[in-house]
């Protein structure tokens, strides 16, 4: 490997890990639209930045596009207050409006200038090493890597002082305003946030992948854990896999990087969303599944416990009478027989002390809707899993 | 005299310009166990998240101990409605518990053994001692609002104010609940509590507020529960039995 192209990677990882702390929160809080709004609507504020600075890499260029993310979700919620339009059409208006005075402000002014629609959209993270850092004369690595570097550090900084304020604010914002945590406080922090890491990895990825990389390694996490910390750092491990993977995809195919990475988070959030152990698709597939026959099983030892008259209980009548399938009526009799809940005798169909006392056990619960007494059953039986 | 816990004085609040709340003089005494009773939309619940700080109101103010809410905070615990926060999110019932420490903590400073070790004792007292490390979608109803006491109770507040704690919860739950806030008025704290239940607040409380939009009555329960006022409340000619 050659170190400009260590040099990518790192830039790429530093990114992902930067998007990913904001995103998971902006994935809990349900705005994971706002930050596409973002992305797209600091566009003005960089053209404005760059305009004065004539320098893309400048921290008061950074900091003006970070006002303008804020600014769009300031304005995304005036026009919401008004109870006019909902919030996913006020993020419609706001930001194609902002981004779209970027464009032609490009496209009017800076058209001999390193700033073209294309880079805004997608990044060059491909040319990223050479814009170098050169400090008295001393070449200290590409820019993008210091200006993600800070912003990253900072971020990181930020979380562990607030680490408890967003937890609770996110979760809970009334016990949060009761207790004096302004929530208000708390969620322009993380917009401020959301706006500088977007803006920082702007350059390097664009305004496309920006959004991905805050969203789908969060989304992907949000799937397998039911911890925030576990979260957190999950969607710091998908985004840097999914960086690394799609650059060497991207060498592989001799595409572009940041299409590559994004296709790449795109497979690894599919492989979660169908295998994930409790909240994957083919898993609640399987969870629904059991469910019913787990009903049907109640059902049927509730009709053992209700006659005890033989001709009730004969297994030929059973099919007829409780109007199954006879497949259905196979399973439904073998996870009977599998769990000692009946005996079949001749064919004729009775229930055990232990069937006997799960039906009863199980109906209770149905009716009473009682919590303790149904512990026990989750371990064996989805049906009582909720 | 009995010490005045909570006093409301002209305390209006409005959503987008149309009052929910109008006018409201309210002396909640030290000590008592206290139902706010009204029909749906009657500004129960804006009614103790204005006291709490969480809505503004457009006139009126509020004193906790004759001091204003904001220097009282480490005085006041607070249960949301159930359904005012998202289930599925990344949490565990001991950690949900621990936020109630987070106010004494103020800004930055994490929790430690000692609020870990209150969170348990908390959790000990409403029951879900066992079901600590378990996610908090993974609860039933009636568990999810132990967990939310369980909140309240670490803060070891004076005033409790709690929005419909019996919405959803099954019987058993329902009588450890009020049990616990039986034994807090017996330490001499204040309860608030916004009920529904208009069958169980003579044998549950011993303080009663009648509201719809306008306050209509506040006292004990003895004396102001009856007919009249149920009926001034609710607008139709009510009728309960009081249970002896």
């Amino acid at each position: 490997m050659s170190s400009a192209q260590i040099e990518i990677q790192v830039i790429a990882s530093l990114v992902a890990v930067a998007c990913a702390i904001p995103g998971t929160f902006l994935v809990l809080r349900k705005m994971a639209m706002i930050s596409d709004a973002i992305s797209h609507s600091i566009l003005p504020g960089l053209v404005i930045g760059f305009f004065i600075t004539q320098d893309l890499n400048s921290p008061m260029l950074i900091l003006l596009a970070a006002v303008t993310g804020v600014l769009t979700v300031v304005l995304v919620e005036q026009i919401q207050k008004t109870g006019l339009v909902k919030e996913d059409t006020a993020i419609g208006l706001v930001f194609p409006a902002l981004f779209s005075i970027g464009v032609i402000m490009i496209a009017k002014n800076a058209n001999d200038v390193h700033l073209d629609v294309d880079a805004v959209l997608l990044g060059e993270l491909a040319f990223a090493p050479f814009d170098r850092l050169i400090v008295s004369g001393v070449d200290i690595g590409p820019k993008s890597l210091w200006i993600i570097g800070v912003i990253l550090l900072i971020t990181i900084a930020l979380l562990f002082a607030f680490f408890k304020e967003l937890k609770l604010s996110t979760f809970d914002a009334g016990l949060a305003t009761s207790l004096g945590f302004s929530p208000v406080v708390i969620h322009y922090g993380l917009m401020t946030v959301s706006s500088i890491t977007t803006v920082g990895a702007f350059d390097a990825v664009g305004a496309i992948l920006v959004v991905a990389l805050m969203i789908a390694p969060a989304a992907s996490a949000y799937l397998l854990t039911t911890d925030l910390k576990k979260m957190l750092l999950l969607s710091i491990v998908f985004g840097v896999f999914s960086a690394i993977s799609g650059y060497w995809v991207a060498h592989w195919l001799d595409a572009s990087i940041a299409g590559s990475i994004t296709t790449m988070l795109g497979l690894l959030f599919l492989i979660v969303y169908l295998f994930a152990p409790s909240k994957g698709l083919i898993a609640v597939m399987y969870r629904e599944k059991q469910q019913k026959i787990e009903v049907s099983l109640l059902t049927f030892l509730l009709h053992l416990k209700n006659h005890t008259e033989e001709n009730e209980r004969h297994v030929n009548h059973l099919r007829e009478h409780i109007n199954w399938q006879k497949i259905r009526a196979k399973t439904v009799v073998d996870l009977a027989l599998k769990n000692n809940m009946i005996t079949i005798d001749n064919h004729i169909v009775s229930l055990t002390e232990k069937g006997d006392e799960f039906t009863s056990q199980a109906i209770d619960y149905i009716i009473t809707n009682q919590d303790t007494q149904i512990e026990d059953m989750k371990d064996d039986f989805f049906l009582f899993r909720g | 005299m009995q010490k005045i816990a909570v006093q409301v004085d002209d305390l209006t609040v409005a959503y987008n310009y149309k009052p929910v709340l109008w006018d409201i003089d309210l002396e909640i005494p030290e000590g008592v166990l206290m139902a706010i009773v009204g029909p749906n939309g009657a500004g129960k619940s804006t009614l103790i998240k204005s006291i709490l700080g969480i809505l503004k109101p457009i006139a009126g103010s509020i004193s906790i101990y004759g001091k204003p809410y904001e220097k009282q905070r480490s005085l006041v615990a607070y249960v949301p409605q159930k359904g005012s926060v998202d289930w599925d999110f990344p949490t565990t019932a001991l950690d949900v518990v621990m936020m109630g420490t987070y106010g004494s903590l103020g800004w930055v400073k994490r929790p430690g053994q000692k609020e870990k070790k209150a969170a348990l004792e908390a959790l000990e007292q409403v029951g879900m001692l066992p079901f600590k490390n378990r996610q908090i979608s993974q609860l039933s109803g009636g568990q999810q609002q132990r967990i939310f006491l369980a909140r309240a109770l670490v803060q070891d507040a004076s005033i409790y104010f709690m929005d419909e704690p019996f919405q959803g919860v099954d019987a058993t739950t329902e009588i450890a609940i009020i049990n616990i806030l039986k034994a807090l008025r017996k330490a001499n704290k204040t309860v608030v509590v916004v009920h529904h239940d208009l069958q169980t607040v003579p044998e549950y409380f011993d303080w009663v507020t009648f509201l719809n939009v306008k306050k209509i009555a506040t006292g004990p329960v003895k004396d102001i529960f009856n007919d009249d006022n149920l009926t001034k409340t609710y607008g139709i000619n009510y009728k309960v039995s009081i249970q002896k």
